[in-house]
């Protein structure tokens, strides 16, 4: 019979189990299967679920109930642990004595009967520390600093025996009659220094043996770093958090200065080659024979205002699909351009042969790249303003001097000028040279308020789109 | 289609052909609602080159898809003139879909607003007709030698001078 197995049937049977005690998995878990009762039952009932459960799961016409069954043994069963099915196993109060004592000091406890004899299981957790010893001439050739004299050295190794090592307990116990106060750090430099001459002096020739390494003076700083950290007060700890979140506050605006710079640039030339372009035009269009050569230069170039679909492929398209403004447009720029067509009387669709697709789209181009002038310019304003105020209340009386963007850079300077570039679209009475058809195609595309930034903003430029479509419609 | 054949010719690089045409519609007016089926107009809609010249050199067919509501509502037709005339009493967009003789072109499609209706009194009471009509051009990128050449040598439609309705000099 296997141990445990029939524990039930000698229990029955009063049979006596000897010596035999209960061991943990006996307790827990018998492992073993108890016999089946046999029963007209086909499924099983799962180990350890109740009868009665069992009985409720179990109706009369003998279905099969709704359980799958399982392969683990455990089935139902929590574990148990059986108690009281066998004896005891007797403890005893006995004496002992902890081989890692020196002393031989004998202590009593609670005990198995089974253990008694055997050694104190905890004494092996007792490691001692190899500390170096060094003879007197090993110490007089190698191991002399002039710190330290021989005595105190020998008072720190014979510390560093008696603490195993332990620093902090060590620089507490430290003999500060006798020899003046050493630092913990000051100690372990001189420890390990000696160590690391002893191993090097003593190792076999031709070996590198290696060396712990000890930096006493960065260990010195981390302290002080440590202790300085430790002894701030809260209101230095308010002003640090303080200045941190400044900080990120001033990288986060420099970013955006950065990038806001980058954007205006992009302009600038986008500007600028627009003028080039248009100076390099008006010498050609008397030529009207270069015609076609112009219209593949202007309409190429890398501008920032609309990617129009190239045509490049090779099959059949039809010319009006070259005026079609890309999905990518958005809305706002549409409305520009919207309202200086309108502004300008022309057609939304003109008619669609090379010259007029080029130049239309050309137009619009500059339509959008004006919008995106416009919109920058009233950024920067908008920024003057608030740079202006926040100086005013910093050092009042002295914002007088600056003045704002707009006044400085007035508008017919802008390089785009539509009406010189369609001189077929525009009506008669609009040409180019009047200042007024300038202004007024300026003031068309109104973009304050419309800078990309916070929703609040994007609201208040919903709102100014709402004022721009009454006045457009009030001048129609 | 048997005589250009499947192989017609691989693209020539570089080179553009323009054709200028011209869509769209007249509609008259026929003064009074049709008491049978409450038509009140008649209207043509049609395609037909800028040039005096013969489209259906190049044009296989054009298919104009008129409104859902009339009988057979996918009109093709295989010559010139390319038009559908029809009677109505709405307004509605035409798809203009135009098919090359070259099965290297895909189809070309023009989408065109019907137009009945103006304000002005006169083409109320029928005197004139209605015309709105478009222009806009096929760019031939690169066509291939066969259809290069049809679309080189075309000859005129007819002899004599060649008019549109709108003037789009």
């Amino acid at each position: 019979m296997e141990a445990g197995g029939g524990s039930d049937v000698r229990d029955i049977l009063e049979l006596d189990q000897g010596a035999k005690f209960m061991t943990k998995d006996a307790l827990l878990n018998d492992n073993k299967k108890k016999p089946i009762r046999k029963s007209d039952i086909s499924f099983k009932r799962p180990e350890g679920m109740h009868r009665e459960l069992w009985g409720l799961l179990w109706t009369d016409n003998k279905d099969a109930p709704p359980l799958i069954p399982t392969d683990t043994n455990q089935g139902y069963k929590q574990m148990k642990a059986k108690i009281g099915i066998s004896k005891v196993r007797p403890w005893k109060w006995m004496p002992f004595s902890n081989p890692a004592r020196k002393d031989g000091a004998v202590f009593h406890h609670w005990r198995r009967l089974a253990d008694e004899g055997k050694d104190y299981p905890f004494a092996r957790f007792n490691k001692a520390v190899d500390t170096p010893t060094y003879s007197d001439l090993e110490y007089q050739q190698h191991l002399h600093d002039d710190n330290w004299t021989r005595q105190e050295t020998d008072h720190l190794f014979d510390l560093c025996k008696k603490f195993d090592l332990r620093f902090v307990i060590m620089h507490d116990r430290w003999d500060r009659e006798k020899y003046s106060n050493r630092s913990v750090e000051d100690m372990k430099e001189r420890y390990y220094g000696i160590c690391g001459i002893l191993t090097k002096v003593r190792a076999p020739q031709g070996t590198e043996p290696k060396i712990w390494a000890f930096d006493a003076e960065h260990e010195r700083k981390r302290k002080l770093q440590m202790t300085k950290l430790f002894e701030r007060t809260q209101e230095k700890i308010e002003e640090e958090d303080l200045l941190i979140a400044e900080l990120k506050k001033i990288e986060l605006r420099k970013k955006e200065r950065e990038k806001k710079t980058q954007d205006l640039q992009k302009l600038i030339t986008a500007a600028d080659s627009n003028i080039d372009s248009k100076k390099a035009d008006k010498r050609q269009t008397k030529k009207k024979i270069h015609l076609q050569q112009k219209f593949k230069e202007v309409v190429n170039p890398d501008q920032s205002g609309i990617k129009f679909a190239d045509f490049k492929a090779s099959g059949v398209s039809l010319r009006s699909q070259r005026m079609k403004l890309p999905a990518s447009i958005g809305q706002k720029k549409m409305k520009a351009i919207e309202q200086v067509l309108e502004e300008l009387g022309i057609e939304f669709n003109p008619m669609p042969t090379e010259e007029v697709v080029s130049i239309f789209n050309e137009l619009r181009q500059d339509i959008v790249l004006l919008y995106e002038l416009k919109s920058a310019l009233a950024n920067c304003d908008y920024e003057t303003e608030t740079l202006r105020h926040r100086l005013e209340t910093v050092a009042p009386g002295k914002s007088s001097t600056i003045e704002g963007l707009s006044s400085l850079s007035s508008l017919p300077e802008t390089p785009v000028t539509p009406t010189e570039t369609t001189p077929m679209l525009v009506t008669p009475n609009m040409t180019p040279e009047s200042p007024n058809s300038q202004k007024k195609l300026a003031e068309a595309i109104d973009v304050i308020g419309s800078a990309p930034g916070t929703p609040n903003r994007k609201r208040k430029a919903a709102l100014e789109q709402r004022d721009i479509l009454k006045k457009i419609t009030k001048k129609v | 289609m048997a005589e250009y054949g499947a192989d017609s010719g691989g693209r020539v690089k570089g080179v553009t052909i323009v054709k200028p045409l011209i869509y769209g519609n007249i509609a008259r007016y026929f003064g009074k609602k049709r008491e049978e089926d409450g038509h009140t107009h008649q209207w043509t809609v049609y395609v037909k080159p800028f040039k005096n010249e013969d489209m259906s050199a190049y044009v296989k067919k054009i298919n104009f898809k008129l409104h859902d509501s009339y009988p057979n509502c996918n009109r093709v037709i295989t010559k010139p003139p390319y038009e559908v005339t029809e009677t109505g009493w709405g307004e509605f967009e035409v798809v203009i879909k135009i098919y090359f003789n070259d099965p290297n072109e895909r189809p070309v499609t023009l989408y065109h607003l019907l137009k009945l209706f103006q304000s002005e009194t006169d083409i109320m009471l029928g005197k004139k007709s209605l015309v709105v009509e478009f222009y806009d051009e096929l760019v031939f990128q690169d066509p291939t030698v066969m259809m290069q050449n049809i679309l080189q040598s075309l000859r005129p439609i007819s002899m004599g001078s060649y008019k549109h309705e709108t003037d789009c000099k």
